[in-house]
C-alpha cells in the first residue's frame, strides 16, 4: 500500500495461485452462506404471512406464495390492535427519547463544564449505572409504580427509560462536549448569557450529530423492550408492540399465517428504516462501545 | 440532594460580600447557581428510578416480605441461604445458574468468536464488504423477543422452515424438536442469540482491526509472512482488548438472559427446566410464582436472587473498565 514500487514486486502469479483462488473462493462461500443465514428466515417470514395456513405447513420453504393473501396483514392488525400498539409504542418512544436527550445533554453539559465539589463523584455515579442491569432493580420499581398509582400507565415505562438513559447519554455527551473549544461559550457569556443559554443556544446545536447518534440508540432500545411492558402493564390498550406481539403469540398458536403476519407487522418497519439508513444505525448501536 | 445544600452554602455567603443581599444581589446569586438546577432532572430521575431501587432490593433481599405491608420481618441472609439448601429452589437455582454459565460458554464461541472471523475475513478487500456487514448487523436492531417468536415458528418440528431445510438436503437424521429436546434446546437458543447479536462483535473487531497501523501489517508482508502468520502474531495480539471486552459484555447480556428464553420456552423454561436462566427463575420468583411453588421465598426471595446477580455481574463490569483505561493509557 505505502508504495508503488512494490506493487511491481509483486508477479500477478503470486496473487492468482492456485491456492488463493482457493482461499477467496471459501471466503466468498462463508460470506454469502452466512448473509443467507441472516435474511433467508426473515424473507420466509415474509412470505409465509401472504399464504394461508395450509400452505405453510405443506411447504414451508417456498418464497413465492401461491396467491397473495393481504387479508392475513388485516386480520393480525384488527384482532391484535396492532393500531393501538403502534400508537402507545410511538408515544413512549418519542417522550422517552426527547427527554432522554434534554436532560441528559444539560446535565452532561454541566458535568463537562462547572466545577464544583461533587462533579466528579456525580459523574462516576452516573457511570456506575452502566454496570448495573436496570432489571435486576425491578422489585422495588414495580413497588413503587404501584404506590404511585403509576402501574398500567405508559408513564410508568417512560420514567424507567429516562432514568436508565442516563448513563449513556451522559457518559457520551460528556466526552463530545469536552470536545468542544471554550471561546464561543466565553463570548456569549460576556455577553451576559446565563448557563441555560449558553447551553440550549449555542452549544447544542454544536452537538447535534452526537444528539441524533444517542438517540437513535435509544430509540430503539426503548422501542424493542419487552420486560418493563411485561411487568408494568395490563391493559388490553396499553401494550407496546413487542408486548402486543407475545400476547398475540398466546392466543393464535395455531394460526401460522396470522402469526406470521403479526411478525412482518412488527419487524418490517424497522427493517425498512434500518435499510433507508444503516450507516446511522451502525454508528449509533457501536458508539458506546468504541468511544 | 443533599449535596446540593452542601454546595450552596458557601456560595451565599460569597454572593453576600460581593454586594448587599438586595433583590437584585439575590438575583445573581440564584443566576450563578443555574447550573445545579439544570443537572437536577437527570440526577433526580436517575436517583429515584435507578440508584433507590437498587437500594432497596438490596435492603429487601434481607426480609421476608410478600409485597404489602410494612417491611418488619428481618430474616438476615436467610434468603440467600434458601437459594443453596432450601427444595425446591436450591435445585431450579443451581440449574439455572449452570444453564447460564451454559449460555456464556456456548455464546462466547458462536458469536464472539465466530464474529472474530468474519470480522478478520471482511477487514481483507473482499468485494461488498459494505454491504455484508449492513446485513449482519441487521437482526441487532430488532426485539429480541419478536426474534424468539419468529424463531420458535422456524424450529418447529413439523412445520418449522429449520427441519424443511434438512429434509430439502436429504439430511433427516439431523431433524429434530429442536426446542422441544432437552439436550438442544439450550444450544438452539444460544444459536438464535448469536444469529441476532453477531452484527456487533463484527463491527466492534472490524474497526478494531482497521485501526492498526497498516504499515506493522505491511513490513511483515514484505518479509514474507504468510497470511495465517500476520494474523496470528500480528492482529490477534493487537485484538486481545477488544476481545476481553466483548468477551465481558457477552457475559454480562448472558447473566441478563431472559426474552428469547421467555418467548421460546416460556417463564418456566421448559423443557423440564433444560432452558431456565436465572433471568427466568428472577421472574417467576418476582411476579410468577406468589403463593405458588415458590410460597415462602417472596419478594425477599427474588430480590436476593437479584442482588446474587448484581454481585455475579459488578465485579466484571469493574475489571473491563479499569482494564479499559489501562489498555487506552498504553497507547
Amino acid at each position: 500500500m505505502s508504495t508503488r514500487s512494490d506493487g511491481d514486486n509483486r508477479s500477478p502469479l503470486r496473487h492468482r495461485s492456485l491456492g488463493k483462488l482457493a482461499g477467496s473462493g471459501l471466503i466468498q462461500l462463508l460470506l454469502v452462506g452466512y448473509a443467507i443465514v441472516v435474511v433467508y428466515p426473515l424473507l420466509i417470514m415474509v412470505a409465509s404471512s401472504l399464504k394461508t395456513t395450509g400452505e405453510i405447513f405443506a411447504n414451508p420453504l417456498s418464497l413465492v406464495p401461491e396467491s397473495i393473501r393481504l387479508a392475513n396483514y388485516v386480520e393480525a392488525w384488527n384482532q391484535a390492535n396492532f393500531g393501538t400498539y403502534f400508537r402507545n409504542s410511538i408515544f413512549v418512544c418519542v417522550v422517552s427519547v426527547v427527554l432522554i436527550l434534554f436532560f441528559g445533554s444539560m446535565a452532561a453539559y454541566v458535568l463537562a463544564r462547572f466545577s464544583f465539589p461533587g462533579n466528579r463523584a456525580i459523574y462516576l455515579l452516573f457511570l456506575a449505572g452502566f454496570m448495573i442491569p436496570v432489571r435486576l432493580a425491578i422489585v422495588p420499581l414495580f413497588i413503587m409504580m404501584r404506590d404511585l398509582q403509576l402501574l398500567d400507565t405508559l408513564w410508568s415505562l417512560i420514567l424507567v427509560y429516562i432514568a436508565a438513559g442516563m448513563p449513556f447519554t451522559i457518559f457520551l455527551m460528556v466526552n463530545f462536549f469536552r470536545h468542544i473549544p471554550r471561546d464561543l461559550e466565553d463570548a456569549a457569556v460576556l455577553d451576559g448569557a446565563g448557563p441555560f443559554q449558553v447551553y440550549y443556544q449555542i452549544m447544542l446545536p454544536l452537538v447535534r450529530p452526537a444528539l441524533a447518534t444517542v438517540g437513535l440508540f435509544h430509540f430503539l432500545n426503548v422501542w424493542n423492550d419487552f420486560f418493563f411492558p411485561l411487568i408494568f402493564i395490563r391493559s388490553e390498550n396499553l401494550r407496546t408492540v413487542p408486548l402486543g406481539v407475545s400476547t398475540f403469540f398466546g392466543e393464535y398458536t395455531n394460526d401460522w399465517a396470522l402469526m406470521f403476519a403479526a411478525l412482518s407487522i412488527s419487524i418490517l418497519p424497522v427493517i425498512v428504516v434500518y435499510l433507508l439508513a444503516s450507516r446511522q444505525f451502525i454508528t449509533g448501536l457501536t458508539a458506546g462501545a468504541i468511544k | 440532594m443533599r449535596a446540593f445544600r452542601v454546595l450552596r452554602r458557601p456560595s451565599f455567603v460569597a454572593a453576600g460580600e460581593a454586594s448587599l443581599p438586595t433583590s437584585r444581589g439575590w438575583a445573581d446569586g440564584l443566576k450563578r447557581y443555574t447550573y445545579l438546577l439544570m443537572l437536577l432532572p437527570a440526577l433526580a430521575m436517575y436517583l429515584a428510578f435507578i440508584i433507590w431501587p437498587f437500594a432497596n432490593t438490596i435492603r429487601v433481599s434481607f426480609y421476608n416480605w410478600s409485597g404489602l405491608g410494612p417491611l418488619d420481618d428481618f430474616v438476615g441472609l436467610r434468603n440467600y441461604t434458601n437459594l443453596f439448601d432450601r427444595a425446591p429452589i436450591n435445585r431450579q437455582f443451581s440449574n439455572a445458574l449452570g444453564n447460564t454459565v451454559q449460555v456464556f460458554l456456548l455464546s462466547t464461541v458462536l458469536s464472539t468468536f465466530v464474529g472474530l472471523m468474519f470480522a478478520l475475513i471482511l477487514s481483507r478487500k473482499v468485494p461488498g464488504s459494505r454491504l455484508y456487514q449492513a446485513l449482519y448487523f441487521m437482526p441487532n436492531t430488532l426485539s429480541v423477543v419478536v426474534i424468539g417468536f419468529l424463531w420458535n415458528l422456524l424450529l418447529n418440528p413439523q412445520y418449522g422452515a429449520v427441519n424443511a431445510v434438512l429434509r430439502g438436503v436429504n439430511l433427516d437424521s439431523l431433524t429434530r424438536p429442536w426446542l422441544g429436546d432437552p439436550d438442544f434446546a439450550l444450544p438452539s437458543i444460544v444459536a438464535v442469540s448469536a444469529w441476532a447479536n453477531m452484527g456487533f462483535p463484527v463491527l466492534i473487531f472490524l474497526a478494531a482491526i482497521l485501526g492498526i497501523p497498516s504499515d506493522l501489517v505491511e513490513a511483515a508482508r514484505l518479509d514474507g509472512a504468510s497470511e495465517v502468520r500476520i494474523i496470528a502474531t500480528i492482529v490477534i495480539p493487537l485484538l486481545w482488548p477488544t476481545l476481553i471486552t466483548l468477551i465481558v459484555l457477552n457475559f454480562i447480556a448472558s447473566v441478563n438472559t431472559f426474552e428469547l428464553v421467555f418467548a421460546m420456552e416460556g417463564s418456566e423454561g421448559g423443557p423440564f427446566f433444560a432452558t431456565d436462566v436465572l433471568g427466568t427463575l428472577f421472574y417467576r420468583m418476582a411476579f410468577g410464582g406468589v403463593g405458588g411453588a415458590y410460597a415462602g421465598t417472596g419478594l425477599g426471595g427474588a430480590a436476593a436472587l437479584a442482588t446474587l446477580m448484581l454481585l455475579i455481574v459488578l465485579p466484571v463490569s469493574v475489571f473491563v473498565i479499569i482494564y479499559q483505561r489501562k489498555v487506552s493509557h498504553e497507547y
